[in-house]
């Protein structure tokens, strides 16, 4: 938990400057002041001790509730911490489609703020991934078949087969999926957002 | 089913700042197709609610143009520090 003690003049500057010094908003914080006694009984100052009081995950939860609300859609968020201690969130909402977007882009947005938002209130780095509907679980069940397939075909014909533009996370499904695979390689080529995959035989 | 994007795009922004009462997000115009919001915040709070090369302002703008992609209208965004 972050924490962190300030000696000042007034108890509101003091958590004013521990406020900015962590960069968390005072509400999300607890304090404790001890007034200090200056030499001769005169000169008061503050020792005020601020400490983070929220929990990362649950701001996240509460943040995409407040979010469906807000928009009047039904939602359904459920968290889970998986094997490798990345936060999950599962969403399900009755209009999964727009929330997931054209080739998975609203979900990616969601991903990438709520990753940040966590991260704010977390010591050290805090991987968060989100998921709505079962969309990514079921994109990589077709990415893997996908991955098959092409290979079989690349050994079978000896010529590399470029696939579609791909995000890094689809990249690493089919790398991952190919990497034990004895006659062919996999490579990403290009620039993001158009960096793309290739499956080429193995030269042998 | 009147969405309040104001209050949306608010509660989005508002977690990730240090000072929440500098926070203000204001409906610029609404011509019924296109709405133009404007996000104020606290000079220390520009560059988090920006991020590196703007890309959690980007996924706060791929948000609210999804959701008002629903009552078919488009919303701008744009950030900026007083």
């Amino acid at each position: 938990m972050k924490t962190l003690t300030i000696e000042a003049k007034s108890a509101e500057e003091a958590k004013r400057e521990i406020a900015k010094t962590l960069r968390i908003a005072p509400d999300y914080m607890r304090f404790e002041v001890e007034t200090k006694k200056g030499l001769l009984g005169i000169k008061k100052t503050y020792e005020v001790t601020g400490y983070v009081d929220a929990d990362p995950v649950d701001i996240g939860r509460t943040t995409l509730e407040t979010f469906f609300k807000n928009l009047d859609i039904e939602a359904e968020v459920s968290v889970n911490v998986n094997d490798n201690n990345d936060i999950e969130y599962r969403i399900d909402t009755d209009e999964n489609p727009v929330m997931i977007g054209k080739a998975g882009k609203t979900l990616e947005a969601i991903q990438y703020y709520i990753r940040n938002l966590v991260n704010v209130f977390t010591e050290g780095h805090q991987m968060v991934l989100v998921d709505i509907g079962g969309y990514k679980a079921n994109r990589k069940k077709q990415l893997e078949i996908l991955a098959t397939k092409t290979a079989k075909e690349v050994a079978r014909t000896k010529v590399p087969v470029k696939l579609d533009p791909m995000n890094a996370y689809e990249r690493r499904i089919i790398h991952t999926k190919l990497s034990e695979w004895r006659d062919v390689v996999t490579l990403s080529e290009g620039e993001k957002p158009n960096r793309y995959l290739v499956i080429k035989p193995k030269s042998s | 089913m009147a969405v309040n994007y104001e209050q949306m795009i608010h509660d989005l922004v508002k977690p990730l700042v240090v000072n929440p009462d500098d926070l203000v997000v204001k409906k610029l115009s609404d011509d019924g197709n296109i709405i133009a919001m404007q996000i104020f915040v606290h000079p220390d709070d520009l560059g988090r609610v920006i991020g590196k090369n703007g890309r959690i302002a980007n996924a706060v703008r791929t948000i609210a143009y999804a959701s008002a992609s629903r009552e078919h209208k488009r919303i701008t965004i744009n950030i900026e520090s007083f």
